[in-house]
């Protein structure tokens, strides 16, 4: 076995308001492999997003990382010095967001925004830049790319544009790729071309990648791992496959369970009762204990690991994993 | 886009011609000329003579037609006081006045934008809590007061710069200007200082407010990500995305400082056209007054033309006749 490229240990990332403190990313931990494509799942306010911005250096205050480790091909991030983290980050970890409208700055030139992402990180000449630029465009997929380098975001479709986001991250040549929800704000068409196309590009080069989302269904297609937050915590981990065949924890049934694919046609959707708790005020012991329909009077108690074959989770009660 | 140009000149025609009636019925309502020209005195012969000589026994509409048919020759007629064309008159100041007010907002600008960007930046620092109680200070003191603390400090009690007047003055293109020298730079600078103090509090104002909108934006966080330097993001990225509402203050405070540096200019003894117009008034020379009023609207319409041409050039989504995908 090859040494891990992640390795995340009791990560804590909090948020200190006046309300008081929200564990937005309480004691997270998993491994990650080079070349390993990670599925994080989990509804809104599940701490997914800020579990990505924690690793690449970008928790806005007043979010702070709090404790745990981060160990980066051997080198510890948390506690890193501003200006390394900076060089590591788009060079090493690169990042893509969800909604390419709001990520290209609107007035510069995707060209431009491109040689910045090179410059930032080597001596690079405007024409070497645009050169390394079009080749990157061709291969995720823009035609003609050497003559749009002169094009504004504006004049790209939202595919498009999402394509050139994932090509200013590639560019470096990335170990590890955080993609934030990078398909929601596409179409359904266009979503499939882009998870495609992604999952080719990080075989071709070799790139971890850890896709955030709340669409299981866009996970299966593309992951060789799955974690699923709940409240800041990794209520469930394991392969993909054998995850959403037979779920250990209560939490990912409901997920599963509520993808439209799962109900019968003219059936009622079905959902999982209640709402995620707030991150302020987190009920002892269980946190999906007041929503979980096999909650009892144990689960007011911190819920033990259950480990089960490469598969782990959270739970008083969990379910039977199939065979 | 040469549509978009067409249409702005077309309207920017029609402000003037608007601007001009106004002008004319306004200045005409105000006050008699006549008594102001000849002596009290003077023979009713006289009197009658003067009116028919200034056309003033026309109708009103009809002194506006040959007003206008004169403009429209670029002739402004003769100043009843000064007895010369009243374009030579305004053109003489004007320069004066011009180098005032772009050293003005042009200082405003170039230190304003980055203060207000550093203190959008790091809105907590001890330096921007610093560089907003200057912008407070430049918004709520009044400019007659610091032009006097300014005279007083560094021409009076430092004797490092000159209490007022214009100096010696380069001559380029036919017309003085004070910047080409040293010498003459040392007396632009206290009142160009006074004037641009306002400037500067607002452009502060107008940077920080820009950029922390802008610092909060995904656009940032990308560049972030990507690995940009925090220099870097606010130098191309910020920059550009806050530069609009920038010009357009710029576009609007160059107008109303060259239409309006009266205060600064009757301190500092600056001979502009501030003085002029106040001088006009008071003597009631009226050719001076329209003219210089008409002078000030073209000047408004150039500004907000160029200003919003240059628009097009800072986002191109607005190239496209406004048609953003």
């Amino acid at each position: 076995m090859t040494a891990p490229l992640l390795e995340v240990e009791g990560l804590r990332t909090h948020f200190l308001t006046r309300a008081g403190v929200a564990k937005a990313v309480d004691g997270v931990s998993f491994v990650l492999q080079p070349g390993e494509i990670l599925g994080l799942v989990g509804e809104s306010g599940s701490g997914k997003s800020v579990t990505g911005f924690s690793l690449i250096g970008l928790v806005d205050p007043p979010g702070r990382i709090v404790g745990g480790s981060i160990r980066f091909a051997g080198q510890e991030l948390v506690g890193l010095p501003a200006e390394q983290m900076r060089a590591l980050r788009g060079r090493r970890i690169a990042m893509v967001f969800q909604d390419p409208q709001a990520t290209l700055n609107p007035v510069l030139t995707i060209g431009t925004q491109m040689a910045l992402a090179l410059q930032a990180h080597d001596r690079v000449s405007d024409r070497a830049a645009a050169e390394r630029a079009a080749t990157m465009l061709t291969r995720v997929g823009i035609p003609d790319a050497a003559a749009r380098l002169g094009n504004y975001p504006h004049e790209f479709s939202g595919g498009m544009r999402q394509r050139v986001a994932i090509a200013m991250a590639l560019l470096n040549g990335p170990e590890l790729i955080i993609a934030d929800e990078p398909t929601t704000a596409l179409d359904v068409s266009i979503q499939a071309q882009i998870l495609h196309e992604m999952k080719a590009l990080a075989a071709e080069s070799g790139t971890a990648l850890i896709w955030i989302s709340h669409d299981l269904a866009t996970v299966s297609a593309l992951a060789h791992r799955v974690l699923v937050m709940y409240a800041g915590r990794i209520v469930e981990s394991g392969p993909v496959g054998a995850v959403l065949r037979a779920p250990l924890h209560p939490y990912t049934r409901g997920l599963l369970d509520s993808l439209p694919a799962m109900t019968e046609p003219g059936r009622r959707l079905r959902q999982i009762p209640g709402t995620a708790p707030s991150l302020l005020a987190l009920p002892p012991g269980c946190p999906f204990a007041p929503r979980c329909p096999r909650a009892d009077a144990a689960c007011t108690a911190p819920p033990p690991r259950v480990d089960h074959a490469e598969r782990r989770a959270l739970c008083h009660h969990p379910l039977e994993a199939a065979a | 886009m040469l549509g978009y140009v067409i249409q702005r000149l077309l309207q920017a025609a029609l402000v003037m011609l608007a601007m001009s009636a106004l002008v004319f019925a306004g200045v005409y309502a105000i006050g008699n000329p006549i008594d102001v020209l000849i002596s009290p005195d003077a023979t009713q012969d006289i009197r009658a003579e003067a009116i028919r000589r200034y056309g003033l026994d026309l109708p009103l509409w009809q002194q506006y037609l040959a007003f206008l048919g004169r403009l429209l020759r670029g002739d402004f007629g003769q100043s009843f006081v000064f007895g010369m064309p009243v374009l030579d008159l305004i053109l003489s100041r004007l320069p004066a006045t011009l180098e005032l007010a772009l050293a003005a907002v042009l200082i405003g600008t170039l230190l304003g934008v980055p203060l207000g960007i550093h203190a959008g930046y790091r809105p907590d620092s001890a330096l921007s809590r610093a560089i907003m109680a200057v912008s407070v200070l430049g918004f709520s003191v009044p400019t007659f007061w610091v032009g006097l603390i300014l005279i007083l400090t560094f021409a009076v009690n430092l004797d490092w710069l000159p209490a007022g007047d214009r100096g010696p003055t380069l001559e380029v293109f036919g017309v003085g200007w004070s910047f080409l020298t040293l010498e003459g730079l040392s007396f632009l600078l206290l009142p160009a200082l006074n004037l641009s103090l306002f400037k500067l509090a607002m452009m502060i104002r107008l940077s920080r407010a820009g950029t922390r909108e802008a610092m909060l934006t995904d656009t940032v966080k990308f560049a972030r990500a990507a690995g940009l330097s925090d220099l870097t993001i606010l130098r191309r990225h910020v920059l550009r995305l806050i530069s609009i509402p920038i010009v357009t203050v710029f576009g609007l405070e160059l107008g109303s400082t060259l239409a309006f540096a009266v205060v600064t200019e009757t301190i500092f003894s600056w001979p502009g056209v501030g003085k002029l117009i106040i001088d006009s008034i008071t003597s009631l020379d009226r050719p001076v007054m329209v003219a210089y009023l008409v002078l000030v609207a073209f000047l408004f319409v150039t500004i907000n033309l160029v200003v919003d041409l240059s628009y097009a050039l800072l986002d191109p989504r607005l190239r496209r006749g406004g048609a953003a995908a």
